[in-house]
Order: structure tokens, then sequence, then C-alpha cells
């Protein structure tokens, strides 16, 4: 007898281990569907239809929409937009899981690289047609619209763009006698110098996620190599120049750990003498660091000016039953002129190419390097696959930065597995 | 007297199930659905492509076949045997130590005891975050300790190189296990009546004879539970890799758990996702039935 209670009681005990990940998902499904039952309860007593807005947006960035969000609530009587904060990693996941329990928003802001990953999915609805219809469907730019695109339709509209630059400290660099670098070889002579006591002179992140390859990809971009010919001369030398920074202790080996917002603190914390960084973190550092005297040039080059465009995309999803009047917000939130108001409060650029960063920004000297930088900056993708290649790229990265294999032997590697994932494309 | 005694037990195991019955329904609908569920897709062709199409074509064994063929499982595989047994390990030992340390009866021997189960009701994510921190080379104070009382020279990368990354993670969760052995084996220890001690020092037993024929016998029961307890809780672990290290360098700390994370919402193969899942499921079960045969032993 007690045997088999014993054994009742192993068998449950194993089965509730591999239930670790089931029930936390089941947890999560019923969160948001009594969230929509209160939704819908509320639509009964007042006029307007709910419509949920997701996204991950912790500070300035979210309040910002959030405004915008109440302000629009406030002047019609159509819908009411409910913006919710969902983190990062449980935006992504509840996608996935939302596809098959139905449990989604009717709108919400997608990292542009997870864009297609999404789009192939089904989750997001084509609004090829309503961007074609709308006077100023023709007015964003190509490679802004295109990073929301799929099989040449549309599902989505950017909203805000950025992209890296290289943050340094001024009176650093005036104490070490250098010049802001402008190629690889000045940026590793800087660095060099820069390089003293608990001080590196360059910190970026190159963390096992996406972040980490956004700020690796400028470098092989730089050098000629693109994500199809990774393993090409540019590519290894780019990766070899990346980790003989960590090997000479120009650059700490705990980039492989930092993510951005790390980074930015070695900044503040004058661990790091230059950084790369986006322009998201100029309010902070202007509030976190007050009497830091720092500017910002373009990420240094090997052949050309290179950097990553970032971003979100606002997407409408297919299984929302109030996507035309999510499409008017959409229209109205991305207008001219909100659309400028928008990028100037939160530091980001604007997807139209009827606003000059000169309308938003003025002559901030900072965004004017940002501007800048723009111009250089490349999407990723789209590809239906991104996450899996931006991994084998980190991955990459992260063999030869800790030194377990050779730069050339890493990126070798990482080609085969990337002509790999394109081939289950065809 | 004896048959008696057996009927009384027996109405009580009946009067217990029926107690844990309700408990058992629940956990029947909420975890064996999702178990079930798991086992189908671990043989449908389920991604990004099709996820959506209500089309799950069946394959096989070919989501197992594409997992085991991956370098990446090989070492997830080894990886979370060895975090497995050598937190085990460091766990039971020092966790033992501790048990029998403050099971002499001194002052302060409880609050003290008190204390250190702080380090198991913490959130493993502050842990996690914690021990990032200290295990760090710069500014890390168990580099610092280390370099002070000249163990070694220089500080260690501890998270950041490929051949002690999976240690600072064994650091971290052994110090989170302590107190869970130590209890558990306290308990076990309290158990024991005092004049078996009281005997055997009569006929001129020492310490050590006490410890290996009186105290780990009676024990054995207590010290089964807490390695199998102990090795599912850390066989399965996700949290503490996830936030420390997210499986790498490299891929140098990637265990059962967090590759079957990344394949079913980083790459969106779910069907792979759940056959890792169920391989981490097979071997939890092998040391479930292992442990049922120890006790099996026992009772008869």
């Amino acid at each position: 007898m007690k045997k088999l209670l014993a054994t009742i009681l192993t068998v449950v005990l194993g089965v509730s281990v591999l239930a670790g990940c089931g029930n936390s998902n089941k947890s999560e499904t019923s969160d948001t569907s009594s969230q929509s039952e209160q939704t819908s309860a509320v639509s009964q007593a007042k006029e307007p239809k709910e419509l949920t807005f997701w996204h991950y947006f912790t500070s300035i960035n979210g309040e910002t929409v959030q405004k915008y969000v109440d302000e629009y609530n406030a002047m019609q009587d159509d819908v009411k937009i409910n913006f919710e904060f969902v983190p990062r990693d449980e935006l992504l996941k509840q996608f996935t899981i939302g596809l098959v329990s139905g449990e989604l928003p009717d709108m919400t802001f997608v990292d542009n690289p997870d864009h297609a990953s999404f789009s192939a999915m089904g989750l997001f609805a084509d609004i090829t047609d309503k961007v074609q219809a709308w006077e100023d469907g023709n007015k964003f730019l190509e490679g802004a619209l295109n990073s929301a695109k799929y099989n040449g339709r549309i599902y989505g509209l950017p909203h805000a763009s950025n992209a890296l630059a290289l943050y340094y400290d001024v009176d650093m660099l005036a104490a070490a006698g250098v010049q802001p670098p402008e190629t690889w070889e000045e940026l590793e002579a800087a660095a060099a110098k820069l390089t003293s006591g608990n001080t590196y002179g360059l910190a970026f992140s190159a963390i096992k996620n996406e972040e980490g390859t956004f700020q690796m990809l400028p470098f092989l971009l730089s050098s000629g190599a693109t994500v199809d010919t990774l393993d090409s001369a540019g590519g290894v030398k780019a990766l070899t120049f990346l980790s003989d920074l960590t090997n000479k202790g120009y650059v700490s080996k705990e980039v492989l750990n930092w993510a951005q917002g790390d980074v930015e603190k070695q900044f503040v914390s004058g661990n790091a003498a230059m950084i790369i960084n986006g322009p998201w973190i100029k309010a902070n550092l202007q509030k976190n660091a007050p009497d830091k005297n720092w500017a910002v040039t373009k990420l240094p080059k090997d052949k050309e000016f290179a950097s990553t465009l970032g971003g979100e995309n606002i997407v409408i999803l297919n299984n929302s039953e109030v996507t035309d009047e999510a499409w008017e917000f959409l229209k109205w939130f991305m207008s001219k002129e909100n659309n400028i108001e928008f990028c100037k409060t939160v530091g980001r650029f604007s997807p139209r190419s009827d606003v000059t960063p000169e309308e938003v920004w003025g002559d901030d000297a900072v965004m004017k390097v940002f501007a800048d930088q723009m111009q250089y900056a490349q999407p990723r993708g789209p590809h239906p696959k991104w996450p899996e290649v931006s991994a084998v790229i980190i991955n990459a990265v992260q063999e030869s930065l800790s030194g377990v294999k050779e730069p050339a032997q890493a990126l070798k590697d990482a080609q085969v597995k990337i002509d790999e994932i394109n081939s289950t494309l065809k | 007297m004896k048959t008696l005694k057996l009927t009384e037990s027996r109405r009580d195991i009946l009067s217990g199930y029926i107690y844990v019955l309700p408990a058992l329904i629940f956990m029947l609908v909420l975890i064996g659905y999702p178990i079930v569920y798991n086992f189908l897709i671990s043989f449908q062709k389920l991604d990004a492509m099709n996820i959506n199409s209500g089309v799950r074509e069946f394959i096989g064994f070919e989501n197992y076949k594409k997992v085991l063929s991956d370098e990446v499982m090989g070492i997830a595989f080894k990886n979370t045997f060895i975090y497995t047994i050598a937190s085990l390990a460091f766990q039971f030992t020092i966790g033992f130590a501790l048990a029998l340390f403050f099971n002499n009866k001194f002052k302060l021997a409880k609050p003290i005891r008190g204390f250190m189960v702080i380090s198991y009701m913490m959130p493993i994510t502050v842990t996690a975050l914690m021990f990032k921190f200290m295990l760090s080379p710069s500014n890390g104070i168990i580099n610092d300790i280390m370099v002070a009382i000249g163990i070694i020279d220089a500080p260690i990368p501890w998270l950041l190189q490929e051949s002690t990354a999976l240690w600072g993670l064994i650091i971290a969760n052994s110090w989170i296990g302590i107190p869970f052995n130590m209890l558990l084996l306290t308990t076990g220890l309290s158990n024991i009546s005092e004049e078996i001690y009281e005997s055997a020092s009569v006929d001129g037993a020492n310490g050590l004879q006490k410890f290996i024929h009186i105290t780990l016998p009676l024990l054995k029961p207590a010290i089964l539970s807490v390695l199998m307890l102990g090795f599912v809780y850390t066989f399965k672990v996700f949290d503490l890799v996830f936030v420390m290290t997210s499986g790498g360098p490299v891929n140098s700390t990637e265990v059962l758990s967090t590759f079957s994370y990344r394949l079913s919402f980083k790459y969106y193969y779910f069907g792979q996702g759940a056959a890792v899942a169920n391989i981490l499921f097979l071997c939890l079960f092998a040391v479930a039935l292992v442990y049922l045969k120890m006790i099996g032993k026992e009772e008869v």
C-alpha cells in the first residue's frame, strides 16, 4: 500500500516537473482571458468599442505613447484604447501562445527584426490596401517600411527609428590626447590610450541575444560582409578586429554578458571611455550624469560607415475585430504633426520621408550625428527566420571573443548554419 | 494485536486517498493535459510557418532526430548532468555538515538555522542577479576575497569563459540549496532517539562509529528523499541559468530547459522544443523509478 502511494507521489512529482513550463503558460492565458472578460463587461456598459494595444516600453517611450492614447480616447467616441505593458520576452511568448489559444491584443508594438517571422506565422493583418488608400501611405522611408513587409505585402507601419553611434567622454579623450576615432585603426589606437586602471577604452554589448547582434552587425557590415557572406574576408577581418580588442584588454571580457543598458552604466560610472549605443540613452545621460562632458560621433568604419536600423513597428493583429478603428488610430498617431512631436520627446527619428531631422531636432548636436548615422543604417532582414539567423551571428561573435574558436573558423561554421536556415525557406 | 494494527492503518490510507483525490483530479487536468499536448506536438511538424494554418503534419520521430543530432543537445545534456550532480554534491555535503552542527543543542542554534533559510526563500531571479555581480571579475566580491586570501592571483572571469561559466552557476545554486538539505536532514536527525546513542556510548562506540552505524542507516530514508527532490529541482533548472548567463558564453551553460525554451520561443520550432522537454521528462522519470526501487527494497 505504502508502495503504491509512493508510486503515485513519485509520478505526480515527476509530472509536475515537466509541467513547469506548461503550467506557467496556463496561468498567463487565464490572466489574459480574465482581462478580456473585464474588457467585454465594460464595453457593454459603454458605447465605444474596446481596443487592446500592447507594448514593452519601460520609460519615456511608453509614457509618451500613453499620452497620445489618452488624447485619442478623449477626442472620439468610437473606440477606447487600452494601452497595456507586457514585458518584451513575455510579449513574444504570448504571441505564439496566443496563436493557439486565441488570446491576443488588437494592436501591438513589435521590434522590427521580429516582424517578418510573426508575419509569416499569420499573426499580423495585411494592411497593404489600407496603406495604399491613405494619402500619406507613400510618405514612409523605404528602408523603414521594408522592415514591416513580408512577401511584398505590408503588415504594419514603422513608428520611430534609431541607429547606433559612438558615445565618448570628451574629457578623457582630451586627457589622453586623442581625437574622436573615425576608422577602425583610430578606434583601436584610441581605445589603447584610454585604457588605464579600472577604465576600459571601449565598451559594447555582445550579449547572447538580439541586442548583441544589433551592436555587432555594424562591424560586419562596415567591412563589406553581409548576413549571407559572413565568412568572407571582410567578415573575418571584422571579427578578428573585435577579438583583438578584447584580447589586448581594451575592451572588458564582460561585454559577453552586457546588455545595452549595462554598457550605458559603464559609461556613466566612468568605467568605459567610449561606448556604442543609441539615441535613446541621451535623456538618461543628461539626467544620470549631468556633469559628464560627452559627445557622439559616427561608428568608426573599415570600408564604409555602417549601423543597424533599430525601432519598433506598430501592427494590427489578424484576429482583431476592430481593425478599422485600429487603422484610424494608427493614421492619426502616425500623422506628420504627431510623429514629429513624438520623435522629439523620445529621442528617435521619424520614418516619414516628409519629416527632416532638422524639423524635429533643430540644431541639437547629438541628434545631428545620429541623423547622419541614420543614412548608413541597414535593416536586419526582413527574414522570416531572423531570430535564428541572429542567434547564429551572435554565437559566432561569442565564440571568437571568448577564444573558443578562431574568427575564421567561427564564421565558417556560422555560414554553414545560415545557408541551412536559408535552404529551409525554399 | 498485529492484525488489528494492519486494518487500522489500511483504513487510514483509504481516507488518505479520499483527501488526496481532489488535488489529484486538479493535477490531472491542469498538469496532465499540457503533458499530453506536449507529447503530441513533439511528433508533429509545428513551427512558425504552420502554427496558424491548422494543418499539423505527423512526422514521427523527426523532431527527436533533429534535436538529437544538434550539437547543442549534447552540450545541454552534459551540462545538465554536471550541473545537477556537482550542485547536489556540494549542497548535500555542506547541508549535512550544517545539520549535524546545528543538531548540537547550543544557544542560538535555532535562530542561526532560521537565518540560513533566507537564501532558500529569496526569489531565484534576485539570487541570480546578486551572484552575477559577485562573480564579476571587476569588483566582484568572490574574486576579491579569493585574491585577498591568496587562492588565486588574478580575478577569474567566472561567467565569461567556457571553462568556468557552469561552475559559477553551480556555486550560486549550491548556496540556494544548502538550507533545503540542512532542514530536511535536521528533521530526520531529530527523529533519531537519543537513547540509541546513549546505549551505543555504553557499549563503547566512538563518534565516527555512531555516525556510520546509527546516524546514516536511520537517516537513510531522509537522505534518499533529499537527494531525490534535490535532483529533480536541480535538473529542471531554468531561471537561474536564464538570468545569469542565458546559456552563454557561446553554449557553455546551455541546459535542457533553456535549450527547449530557445527552440520553442526564440526560433519557434515548437515541435522540437516539445521533444527536448520530453527528453528532460524521461530523464527525471528514470530517476524517479530508481528512487522507487530503493524505497521498495526498504519496505520489503
